[in-house]
């Protein structure tokens, strides 16, 4: 009887403790300020028990605060023929910590995680979204998923993201005493805690205290703010692949002998194609452009996840026989093309993205990089190939990958090099435009835009469009009140990245005539678009590419406008850039001309003010209205 | 009539009869064929599309299946026409047995291409199909053809053995590339009787049924067959267009639902036949009749709800607030439930099945006169009132009738005020369920006017700043929506802070929000603001008075609609301005009064701009009184639209005295 009132009251003071913990009171006011959601607290446990058997154990506390928050208390859980979902449970608590509901693994939904058109692929998700109705509670789960491989270690990032806040978060790394492994802490104050036992040697980090991290227009990188702590073991084994590696360039030779080597053999018949194919040139540049341009013309991109868990290429042989491939299999084949035609070339693992993400040079990990591409170490030519664009001209990376450090995986090993950058005075938009302007206010003429370097990808996508789609797109890009194309042309410079649009357009009642005057703002095409207004800024300011635009459109005054015009120009420069637009009369014609240079940089989280009233400012001038007289 | 002749002939369909091709059989038009014959923009063509689903008796299981043969022939003219060569067939299944699943078979694919005026063609090999269990109730195969190029004729057949026999199979005529020609073949034995609906704009090129002796063999019995061929030609892509409900009301397509079996013993089963059967089906069943009668569950919770409340009207907006409250709505959309009104009110969350039931049985707690609604939402399509069909509908909502007025509840959107059906649920017409009574349909229309009145009232100052108060009232879906984006926010601090950031020119120095959580009021924005309008260094100073809400682009951006335009609900925004000028300044233009009016009283747009005692008042309506517009009146929308933006273009123009 006693023993069990005992159990009793444990139980008692375990829920209080409980209530205690997660009441929504007890956190502190400067975690909730601005947040949707607040880690309460994490532990995630990863124990490499071999090279065979990762597990990864993990308790989450999060409070809600409002819908937004509400993606922090989603649980998906990825699992695949290595990675395995041991267990899971989870409660749900109010307000005030009591408890609302339970959940298990019964309660999840399960998915394929195949997103788009993918062969081959497994991989499989179990997830679980919370059904609460009302704001604040708490969502506290654990789970335990087993690994069958340790080249890929679960990265520890404490801030899941934008705009929520962490009380308390901590990571500890086990291992065997003898494992090497190698660590890279990205914005971890401090070192590690180390305890050796016997038989484990333990690693620990936490953090508490971190304030939600607002998300701001125009911000690096988020990886270069948010804290995460990367693990990768010397020796692994990844699908029956074993190995050993401790920087690039044995990660690199790794990815050469077992994952590319004797995988690029082609029948007879294409090799004797490719030879004759490129007979009659005599450079490697002209031999390595005949050949990409017979690839693009023979493949297309399916994505494709076969091969010792997705990391290898299927075969050249296969890619020829079916005409596709993934970029993996693509680069291979690509590449097994210009052996044919002896140009020697690499392999290389990018992060690709709009974000310029560099593979870290000082740590070596599999996991870096999400893409491929192809590298022609031409002699004084280095030229980069896309192997997945059948429209790409030859030599170009868009900026997708451009601008970062890459790994080429050769022969001797691996190597880091770095894409070409876009430089502002070579990303340029150039646009001429021949109007007429009749005293109804009705513009008419042709505007021919030529687009390079960074600017090449613009309106590019077009050329993929049909008619239709072409003229309906361009009535968005050109947002003018009654635009109607009389011609639309377009072409792209198979040789460079140089895209050409010529239009022929025609917009009624483009100037407002009141009266004895007629209205215009002379900036048809290029009105620079105002920047968010920015209170207390807290990260730095960064401006990933810079550009030049160049305007100069010239009107035809109609009979009936007198061709008076008070000449204006409009100039400003700061670190960020120069402006300078001008409108006057030239020959009897009004002609209004812009230039526009942006730069590229990192400035610091101060200078988005300055930033800000130099965007503002070109707004402003770039939608001057000009007042011209009619004849009475 | 002779130009007529002339036009009819060189339309003159290609394939002069509807029936299958050999596979790989192709012919020298097909190898030549030049799409600006049907549609010059193409990215590929179905040259051929032909299909057909017959039953089947498996004697083993004494079970009836469906085999559906499908075999199609495309051309592929670009690149981007090589997304047709990407082919994902969905395998439905609802459980583990033979008998609860679909199989795909004798699937075959070629591509052929012409090299050197020679026909090659690659096989796909069989290793090539790969099948992803995307969810429980459905697995996708999937297979990409090989050596695909431009100008590439791929071609494949497939059979699918199916075991739901309710829907047949629907054929879809269009779909995003033109067709030439494609043909779909139904048996349908004697016995078996279907109820048959045609959706489109285009019509059947032929359309014949004619007798097919011993298609089905069942225990040794032959059975006859209607054998009915559905043809149509040159079939044009569907383009979606902006502004319209689901493709699935527009595309050309055939619907089966299976309303009687006859059986060999003599007996008859109905499946749909009358609303009559319906209502006995639906009311009979435990998830839905049964749960509209759980008022036992809220006996003692309705009367704590409702006390001290004496109008009825009182007692269902307090229990309509109440439920709402208390249930979250995970996403599903049903209108069966999922669980049970008793484990709703336990669990606090459902579909919204589960969620309106609940509701309904509250209601009738309080003994109120409150009735299902079964409808179909908007991304579903609109359903056919020929006759009912059962699977067309895809939600349940209530309606309760008090005093003569009867209003239409969904208890799932937390933010909806009493009556107002969310947008998903503003889709032509739904029929109502009674326990007692005979279904009926009704109008599915936002109960609502969609408003928003703002109202600035400020002061120029000499420099040109202006210091204002704006107050903006909404109600209907603009409250809903503006509620829903407050919510997203930590606070509304935060939410204005955010809408500070976007406004240029304008600066929010106070602010003042009310009713956001009281839905059933209006919602009402009180912003203290500053505005930059323009510099005064000149002497003659042009500003522009439309700054709040402006209209600078047109929706209506294309010149051809082929649907009607559906903007979800009638809709109207007042604006009025009121600024007090300098003593110094005088307005030397202003804006000219403008009315304008759509046709058949469709909407209408007036601006008034008047100058007394330097004060300047600006008043602007913009009205749509309806919610749906057809294509014939598109012109009209697109050049309504034209002259409110040449009117926003007009300035002030203001001269300043020394």
């Amino acid at each position: 009887m006693k023993k069990i009132s005992l159990i009793v009251a444990f139980v008692a003071i375990s829920s209080i403790a409980n209530a205690q913990l997660y009441a929504v009171d007890s956190i502190p006011a400067p975690l909730k300020n601005k947040a949707n959601a607040v880690v309460r607290e994490s532990k995630t446990v990863v124990d490499m028990r071999s090279v065979t058997n990762v597990e990864l154990n993990t308790t989450n506390a999060v409070t809600v605060f409002n819908k937004s928050g509400e993606r922090y208390a989603q649980l998906a859980l990825f699992y695949d023929k290595n990675t395995s979902i041991k267990s899971v449970k989870g409660e749900i608590y109010d307000e005030f910590g009591k408890q609302i509901t339970k959940f298990s693994l019964s309660n999840f939904k399960d998915e394929s995680a195949v997103s788009g058109f993918s062969l081959f692929e497994d991989s499989r998700v179990k997830y679980y979204i919370p059904q609460i109705s009302s704001y604040p509670y708490t969502i506290v789960y654990t789970y335990e998923i087993r690994n069958k491989q340790n080249l890929v270690i679960p990265q520890w990032s404490p801030v899941p993201g934008f705009d929520i806040a962490v009380e308390k978060s901590s990571f500890q790394f086990l291992q065997s005493p003898i494992d090497e492994i190698r660590i890279h802490a990205i914005n971890y104050q401090g070192a590690s805690e180390e305890l050796n036992y016997e038989k484990q040697k333990s690693l620990y980090w936490s953090v508490q205290g971190i304030k939600a991290i607002k998300k701001e227009a125009y911000a690096p990188n988020p990886e270069t703010y948010f804290p995460s702590i990367k693990i990768a073991p010397v020796n692994f084994n990844y699908y029956n692949l074993k190995g050993a590696y401790t920087d690039w360039q044995g990660l690199g030779k790794i990815t050469y002998d077992h994952l590319l080597k004797d995988r690029q053999a082609l029948s007879p018949e294409t090799i004797a194609s490719i030879k004759d194919l490129v007979k009659d040139e005599t450079s490697d540049r002209a031999k390595a452009k005949k050949i990409y341009e017979h690839f693009q013309k023979k493949t297309r991109y399916i994505s494709v996840q076969i091969g010792i868990g997705g990391l290898q290429p299927i075969k050249a042989s296969d890619v020829d026989r079916l005409g596709y491939g993934d970029c993996k299999a693509l680069v291979n084949y690509m590449q097994s093309l210009l052996n044919v035609a002896g140009i020697e070339s690499y392999y290389c693992v990018v992060e690709a993205g709009e974000e310029k993400t560099d593979l870290i040079p000082s740590f070596a990990s599999m996991e870096q990089g999400n893409h491929i591409i192809l590298c022609l170490p031409l002699k004084g030519d280095t030229t980069w190939l896309e192997c997945t664009s059948q429209d790409a001209p030859f030599g170009y990376l868009g900026s997708f990958t451009d601008d970062r450090w890459v790994l080429a995986c050769t022969k001797d090993g691996g190597k880091l090099m770095k894409t070409p950058k876009f430089e502002a005075i070579t990303s340029r938009q150039i646009r001429i435009a021949k109007l007429s302007l009749s005293k109804n206010g009705t513009v008419e003429g042709v505007v021919n835009t030529t687009f390079d370097g960074s600017q090449f990808d613009n309106h590019a996508y077009l050329l993929t469009k049909s008619a239709i789609e072409r003229e309906r797109a361009l009535k968005y890009i050109y947002d003018i009140n009654n635009i109607e194309f009389k011609e639309i042309s377009l072409s792209a410079n198979k040789d460079m990245p140089l895209f050409t649009e010529k239009l022929g357009i025609d917009i009624d009642k483009y100037g407002h005539a009141n009266n004895d005057k007629l209205q215009i703002r002379p900036n048809l095409f290029n009105v620079k678009r105002d920047v968010p207004a920015s209170r207390n800024r807290t990260l730095p300011l960064e401006l990933k590419r810079g550009y030049t635009d160049i305007d100069s459109i010239s009107f035809t005054l109609g009979e009936g406008i007198v061709p008076i015009v008070i000449p204006k120009t409009m100039k400003t420069e700061t670190k960020f850039g120069t402006y300078e637009a001008e409108i006057k009369m030239l020959g009897g014609q009004l002609v209004y001309s812009r230039k526009l240079v942006m730069r590229d940089g990192i400035f610091g989280a101060n200078d988005y003010e300055a930033f800000e009233s130099f965007v503002n400012e070109i707004a402003n001038y770039d939608s001057l209205k000009l007042t011209l007289a009619l004849k009475k | 009539m002779r130009k007529i002749l002339i036009l009819a002939l060189t339309l003159l369909p290609f394939y002069a009869i509807c029936q299958e091709f050999g596979f790989g059989e192709i012919t020298s038009q097909e190898k030549d064929f030049n799409r600006t014959q049907i549609d010059s923009t193409a990215n590929a063509v179905y040259l051929n599309e032909y299909g057909t689903t017959r039953f089947s008796y498996d004697s083993e299981t004494g079970r009836v299946k469906l085999v559906f043969d499908y075999h199609v022939r495309i051309k592929i003219f670009n690149k981007e026409g090589f997304e047709a060569a990407n082919v994902i067939v969905p395998l439905h299944r609802t459980g583990t047995n033979d008998d609860q699943k679909e199989f795909l078979s004798d699937l075959k694919a070629s591509t052929f291409n012409f090299l050197n005026g020679r026909l090659v063609e690659t096989q796909m090999s069989s290793k090539a199909v790969f099948t992803e269990e995307r969810s429980k109730y459905t697995h996708l195969s999937k297979f990409t053809l090989p050596n695909v190029a431009e100008n590439s004729i791929i071609e494949y057949k497939y059979t699918i053995e199916t075991p739901y026999i309710f829907n047949f199979r629907t054929w879809q005529f269009q779909s995003e590339y033109p067709k030439l020609n494609s043909t779909y073949v139904a048996f349908i034995p004697a016995n078996y009787k279907y109820n048959i609906s045609l959706r489109g704009y285009y019509p059947l090129t032929e359309n014949k049924a004619e007798l097919s002796t011993a298609c089905l063999r069942i225990s040794g019995k032959e059975m006859d067959c209607s054998k009915i061929t559905y043809s149509m030609k040159n079939i044009p892509a569907f383009v979606e267009e902006d502004y319209m409900t689901s493709p699935s009301n527009y595309k050309s397509a055939v619907y089966f639902e299976l309303s009687e079996v006859y059986y060999l013993t003599g007996s008859v089963q109905k499946y749909t036949k009358t609303w009559k059967d319906v209502e006995n089906e639906l009311i009979d069943s435990k998830e839905f009749g049964s749960q509209m009668k759980r008022k036992d569950v809220f006996k003692t919770i309705v009367p704590g709800i409702t006390t001290g409340l004496t109008s009825d009207l009182q007692k269902a907006k307090a229990i309509f607030e109440y439920i709402k409250k208390q249930v979250r709505w995970n996403d599903y959309y049903g209108k069966y439930c999922e669980t049970s009104v008793k484990e709703v009110v336990d669990k606090r969350s459902g579909n919204v099945a589960d969620i309106n039931f609940t509701l309904i049985s509250a209601l009738s707690a309080a003994n109120l006169d409150v009735e299902a609604v079964i409808l179909s939402t908007r991304d579903n399509g609109v359903v056919n009132k020929l006759y009912p069909i059962l699977s067309d509908f895809n939600y349940v909502i209530a309606k309760v009738n008090i005093d003569g007025n009867s209003y239409l509840l969904d208890a799932t959107e937390p933010l909806a005020p009493f009556g107002l059906l969310p947008l998903r649920c503003i889709n032509d017409q739904g029929r109502v369920i009674n326990l007692k009574k005979p279904s009926y349909w009704i109008d599915l229309k936002a109960s609502k006017r969609s408003s928003t009145s703002h109202s600035l009232i400020g002061k120029m100052n000499e420099d040109g700043k202006i210091n204002a108060t704006v107050t903006s009232h909404s109600l209907g879906f603009n409250a809903m929506n503006l509620r829903k984006d407050m919510k997203r926010y930590s606070s509304l601090d935060e939410y204005v802070e955010k809408l500070d950031e976007r406004l240029t020119n304008i600066k929010i120095k106070n602010y003042k929000i009310a009713n956001v959580d009281s839905v059933e009021n209006a919602l009402v924005q009180e912003y203290e603001v500053e505005l930059n309008v323009g510099n005064t260094e000149n002497t003659a100073n042009y500003f522009n008075p439309f700054f709040i809400n402006p209209i600078r682009s047109n929706p209506f951006k294309l010149n051809q609609r082929n649907y009607p335009v559906d903007l979800g609900a009638a809709s109207e925004e007042r604006i009025a301005i009121s600024i007090s000028l300098p003593e110094k300044f005088q307005i030397k233009e202003q804006p000219k009064d403008i009315s304008l009016a759509l046709p058949n009283q469709g909407g209408r747009y007036i601006l008034q701009t008047s100058l007394t005692d330097h004060n300047l008042t600006l008043s602007q309506q913009l009205l749509f009184s309806k919610a749906i517009y057809s294509p014939e009146e598109y012109h009209y929308l697109k050049e309504f639209y034209n002259r409110i933006i040449q009117t926003q273009k007009s300035d002030i123009l203001l001269t300043k005295s020394n």
